[in-house]
């Protein structure tokens, strides 16, 4: 499958980085021919030189910002694909779970932002936990979907011959489950950078989302830019990490 | 499945109700949940400030009801306007993408880091570009609207049965007569995932982008809520959110239900 866009051959790598060093090349002149204000749009050069000169004060915000994903993320994995085991494990559950599940995620996840500001201030914690409910949904269903095509018959001839339940959960449900809990897990990645920098932006003391929402106050639009950049390549990195991590763990498919 | 197994049969009007079920499963759900809430907080005697009752929530919508449904249709067209644009060019896009294979392979990786961009730093600089206007917001929910239908397009034109193409072009069908009646076709339940994902997403778009500054909508009542610590408006605007939320949600799923009649491998 050397067609598949998700997994590229050579020559699309290539292109890829042709496309890329393309649309940077486009920028760079239509920034410069029209010599265009930075609040309409800076040149890449001036914002990667910004990037280098602002590099400590932008890797730390990109730490904090990191933190707050990876809390949020690993607290609503946790919560979302527990909820599926439970449900699993105890199948009466499933029909208080997941209507209340539904309801909670027919509400765009960014509106609740302002009620947990309120409840958990503007510090770290807020963010975490609007992370996690961001996430847990997603992890909710792709765990459930994927415990749901445990085959019964199976269970029952483990069960036959005398296998535990802690046995027929670790060598039969979870491995069955796993492909499906861990694409789960590299969808939310993105997200859970995007909404810890959103959250930031109503309220915070420090990372990404805070310094861009500095940046617009000042209205330094390449610091702006050098702030986007930066999230984009942790976005990318975390990606790539559960990606690989994913690999690792699923090795049989 | 079973449901839409059953429907083949069923009489139009229980194939109609069968239609807007997952509107009335929706509305079932939020009702159980806010009765249970109701009940939850009266028996722990939990502070308003905390979580405050339902009932209170939905008396502060009906006692000024002008202000939330203005909000509800400010939002509501942006969502719209910014979710129409970007499905017409996620679909169009996509299938550019599975015929130019150059096209794919140089445009496509720089759509998937575009959606690493956040939406809000993205949102800063729209509302530079465009102004504060209903246009900004609507480009806000393109941005996010379009990449997720433009995949599922991509993959739905290649679910294609290749020797069914070519059964076709044996009987003399040209290339538009294959994409009308069998490309297009093959790749709609594939695009309908994309839409009903895109249409969360672009809700939210419309509600953040409206925190750049502006005077209606439903992002606008849940900020004037956070400074105002009124939790019962808070509550207020994410109670219409859902509901606006589900009314996308059920109005892609009636679409489908009539376009994809065959069925598809949603839900």
């Amino acid at each position: 499958m050397s067609d598949d866009p998700m997994a590229p051959s050579q020559q699309a790598l290539a292109r890829g980085i042709f496309g890329g060093l393309a649309l940077f090349a486009i920028w760079e002149l239509v920034a410069r021919l029209f010599e265009l204000p930075s609040y309409i749009l800076p040149a890449v050069s001036e914002i990667l030189a910004r990037l280098w000169t602002a590099r400590v004060a932008l890797g730390e915000a990109a730490a904090y910002t990191l933190g707050e994903s990876v809390a949020g993320y690993l607290l609503g994995g946790a919560v979302g694909i527990g909820l599926a085991l439970a449900i699993t494990l105890v199948p009466p559950l499933r029909k208080i779970i997941v209507p209340a599940a539904t309801a909670v995620n027919s509400v765009p996840v960014v509106a609740f932002s302002p009620l947990i500001l309120l409840w958990f201030g503007m510090g770290v914690s807020s963010k975490i936990v609007m992370v996690a409910v961001a996430v847990s949904f997603t992890m909710f269903v792709s765990a459930l979907a994927g415990f749901d095509r445990v085959d019964e018959r199976s269970v029952n001839l483990m069960r036959s011959f005398g296998a535990s339940r802690a046995a027929i959960l670790w060598k039969l449900r979870l491995p069955t489950a796993l492909p499906l809990i861990l694409s789960g897990m590299r969808l939310s990645t993105v997200r859970s950078l995007i909404v810890a920098i959103v959250t930031e932006m109503l309220g915070a003391y420090g990372g990404l989302g805070w310094v861009i929402y500095q940046a617009v106050i000042v209205i330094d639009f390449v610091q702006v830019w050098a702030a986007i950049f930066v999230a984009s390549i942790a976005s990318l990195g975390f990606f790539g990490i559960v990606a690989l991590l994913e690999r690792k763990l699923v090795f049989w498919r | 499945m079973t449901v839409q197994a059953n429907m083949a049969g069923a009489s139009p009007v229980a194939r109609r109700f069968g239609a807007v079920l997952p509107l009335l499963k929706g509305v079932a759900a939020l009702a159980a949940v806010l009765l249970a809430v109701e009940l939850i907080v009266i028996l722990f005697g939990i502070r308003p400030y905390v979580l405050p009752r339902p009932s209170a929530v939905i008396e502060a919508i009906l006692r000024t009801p002008a202000a939330y449904r203005d909000a509800i249709i400010r939002t509501g067209l942006e969502t719209l306007m910014g979710f129409g644009a970007g499905a017409l060019f996620g679909i169009w896009i996509g299938i550019a993408f599975s015929r130019l294979r150059f096209l794919r392979e140089t445009v496509f990786p720089i759509f998937i880091v575009s959606q690493t961009i956040p939406v809000i730093a993205f949102g800063a600089l729209v509302v530079m570009w465009f102004g504060n206007t209903i246009l900004a917001k609507a480009v806000i929910v393109f941005y996010l609207t379009f990449f997720p239908v433009t995949v599922n397009a991509l993959l739905g034109m290649r679910a294609v049965d290749e020797k069914q193409v070519q059964l076709l072009r044996s009987f003399g069908a040209s290339e538009r007569e294959i994409m009308r009646k069998l490309r297009f076709p093959t790749a709609l339940p594939h695009i309908f995932v994309a839409l009903r994902i895109a249409s969360a997403l672009g809700l939210a778009g419309a509600v953040v982008g409206e925190w750049f500054g502006d005077t209606t909508g439903l992002g606008v009542l849940l900020l004037q809520g956070m400074y105002a610590e009124n939790m019962v408006a808070i509550w207020a605007s994410i109670l219409c959110s859902a509901v606006l939320g589900v009314a996308f949600f059920s109005a892609i799923g009636l679409a489908e239900k009539r376009i994809v009649f065959w069925g598809g491998e949603s839900t």
